[in-house]
């Protein structure tokens, strides 16, 4: 398309673009430029609508309030504890299971290549409530163990579905070749295979984790014991109506946003790859 | 049995050099079905106990009359015909299909601008990629928190830019306290938060367009428009179908957003099916009713789920 839009009317469609590129942004960052800010205003600031694009001063209060007076920290280990166990757990067994459905040849593969991605768009509206029953029947509910055990349903399918499209990106003829040499079907999975797909891997878990950390609803459910709280949840039950709140709320919006963004930030290749490869590919 | 026998299965089977127990179930169950199944059970498992199980429980005890710490009683379809006639529900389903098809057709118009644009001859188009894509994996938590401080009424900001700075309205609005606007604000929110998926999927299948079709169509005196139209958006059918209908299962059941922003109110306005379920379950404790107004939609939900299946294993398989 490139050579074509030469000329004046190429120019005025440039300016278009880079325009609406532009008020994008500024739409996108935003939220989090206001978030940042306000995290670092006074309470006397937020209250008298003055520099309201600037702390002035700049002060770091909300952000001791909310460490030493709330149950930030906790909230955080609870989030950090139930994303990464259910993160292994969901890679692990999504991986090994992508693996067979995209490449191994048994009875019954086709159904559960199609089940996982059933599984996949099941809603947890619908999960919900029964899952909270089950959960309050084996005695996990108020526990982090409920929600580590509740994850993988959405963590798990999501991962397989994504691995599948990613193994079959993975010639087959390189795990032929390995078994010619000698190596067991498991020898090649494990020496050829994994290693090939292992950007596909850093992409199934950092999506399985981001999704872990911002889960609401079961979190909203299950837990009822405050400390129990994860970060999403603890959160909004800051929302006092009152600006005395907003303050360190969003200091606690920061520090949530943090981890995710950084991750992203530094694997943002393999996360943008992943996306499109397994995901969505049409 | 060795793991001889497993590896070289289809030499072994095409030549028929191999007998042993293994072959015939080899050739009941497929070549790998050992390593198969190994692999696949841990999910499998996990799947029914975490998916099918509460889902059938689900369709069970919306048939029941239920509370909190009593056992189910059997109603058969008493709850959903109660639903039906329920204006409480009436106006929840109402408003799902306001914020859903709200939603999803602004994300569709944006998503396809910002794809549009991130193909042709820009420059900085990864760093433009990877910032608008950060709406998507930043925690729907904070998007929700970060809005409902800016559409705050008296100390928001977006009151203050509107009134105080560029003096477009001569007093602030209530953005999700009043009936007029807070559906909009909501569906707003949901429309940021979810644009960019739309983008980066359109973006990736515009890049799979062959550049040859766009020159044949120039050379053909296609304009811009043209080419839009009879080169790009045939190309992009599939994945215009997989992101449209995956995000109308997601916007349909968002319940964090809503919730957060409104819990369904001011009035009633903002009420959507899956705040609606939750309140029935935890506010009003009839865990009955309320599976049963999370399954109302089911037959539909499970027609547009079995489209998109289709249309992502063979966009998959190709």
């Amino acid at each position: 398309m490139n050579p074509l839009n030469k000329g004046l009317a190429g120019r005025v469609q440039a300016v278009g673009a880079y325009g609406f590129l532009v008020a994008l942004l500024v739409i996108v960052l935003f939220p989090f430029y206001w978030m940042t800010i306000t995290s670092l205003k006074s309470e006397d600031q937020m209250r008298s609508l003055l520099s309201m694009f600037w702390p002035s001063p700049v002060v770091l209060d909300n952000y001791r309030q909310l460490l030493t007076r709330t149950d930030f920290l906790a909230w955080f280990g609870n989030s950090a504890t139930v994303a990464i166990s259910s993160t292994l757990l969901a890679t692990a067994i999504g991986t090994l299971g992508a693996y067979a459905l995209a490449r191994l040849r048994f009875l019954g593969r086709a159904f559960m290549a199609s089940a996982v991605l059933i599984t996949y768009l099941v809603p947890p509206s619908i999960l919900f409530i029964p899952l909270y029953a089950q959960m309050r029947n084996l005695g996990l509910a108020d526990s982090l163990a409920g929600l580590i055990a509740a994850y993988p349903s959405f963590t798990v399918p999501f991962v397989t579905w994504l691995m599948m499209g990613y193994f079959e990106t993975i010639p087959e003829e390189l795990e032929e070749a390995a078994m010619i040499d000698g190596a067991t079907r498991f020898g090649a999975f494990r020496r050829v295979i994994l290693p090939l797909a292992a950007p596909g891997v850093l992409a199934g878990a950092l999506y399985a984790f981001t999704q872990a950390w911002n889960e609401f609803l079961y979190a909203l459910v299950f837990i009822t014991d405050v400390k129990l709280r994860t970060l999403p949840v603890g959160l909004s039950t800051f929302i006092t109506g009152d600006v005395y709140g907003w303050g360190y709320l969003m200091a606690g919006a920061v520090l949530t946003t943090l981890p995710v963004i950084a991750a992203y930030v530094y694997l943002q290749k393999y996360m943008v790859e992943g996306l499109t490869a397994g995901s969505v590919k049409g | 049995m060795s793991t001889r026998a497993a590896q070289l299965p289809a030499n072994a089977e095409l030549n028929g050099q191999v007998r042993g127990p293994g072959v015939g179930l080899r050739r009941v169950l497929g070549r790998d079905y050992r390593l198969g199944y190994l692999f696949v059970v841990p999910g499998a498992v996990l799947v029914l106990a975490l998916v099918a199980y509460p889902f059938c429980y689900a369709i069970y005890l919306s048939l029941t009359r239920k509370y909190v710490g009593v056992p189910p009683v059997f109603v058969g379809l008493e709850n959903y015909v109660k639903l039906t006639f329920d204006g409480f529900f009436q106006r929840a389903v109402v408003n799902s299909f306001i914020f859903t098809f709200g939603s999803v057709a602004v994300k569709t118009g944006l998503g396809m601008a910002m794809a549009l644009v991130l193909t042709s001859n820009i420059r900085f188009r990864g760093f433009f990629t990877g910032v608008l894509l950060i709406p998507w994996v930043a925690p729907t938590v904070v998007t929700a928190l970060n809005f409902l401080w800016i559409f705050d009424y008296s100390l928001g900001v977006l009151n203050y830019l509107l009134v105080r700075v560029f003096h477009l309205l001569p007093r602030g609005v209530g953005w999700l306290s009043e009936p007029g606007t807070a559906m909009a604000s909501v569906i707003a929110v949901n429309i940021w938060r979810g644009f960019p998926f739309f983008g980066i999927s359109f973006l990736a299948g515009m890049k799979g367009i062959p550049a040859e079709l766009y020159e044949a169509a120039a050379a053909d005196g296609a304009g811009p428009l043209q080419r839009f139209r009879y080169v790009t958006l045939p190309g992009l059918k599939n994945i215009v179908i997989i992101v449209l209908l995956l995000s109308t299962i997601w916007t349909f059941n968002d319940f964090q957003i809503v919730y957060i922003l409104t819990k369904g109110g001011p009035g009633g306005a903002t009420q959507v099916l899956p705040v609606f379920t939750y309140e029935m379950a935890f506010g009003a404790q009839r865990l009955g009713e309320a599976v049963a107004v999370a399954l109302y939609m089911l037959p539909a939900l499970a027609f547009v789920i079995i489209v998109l299946a289709r249309y992502m294993r063979r966009g998959q398989a190709k």
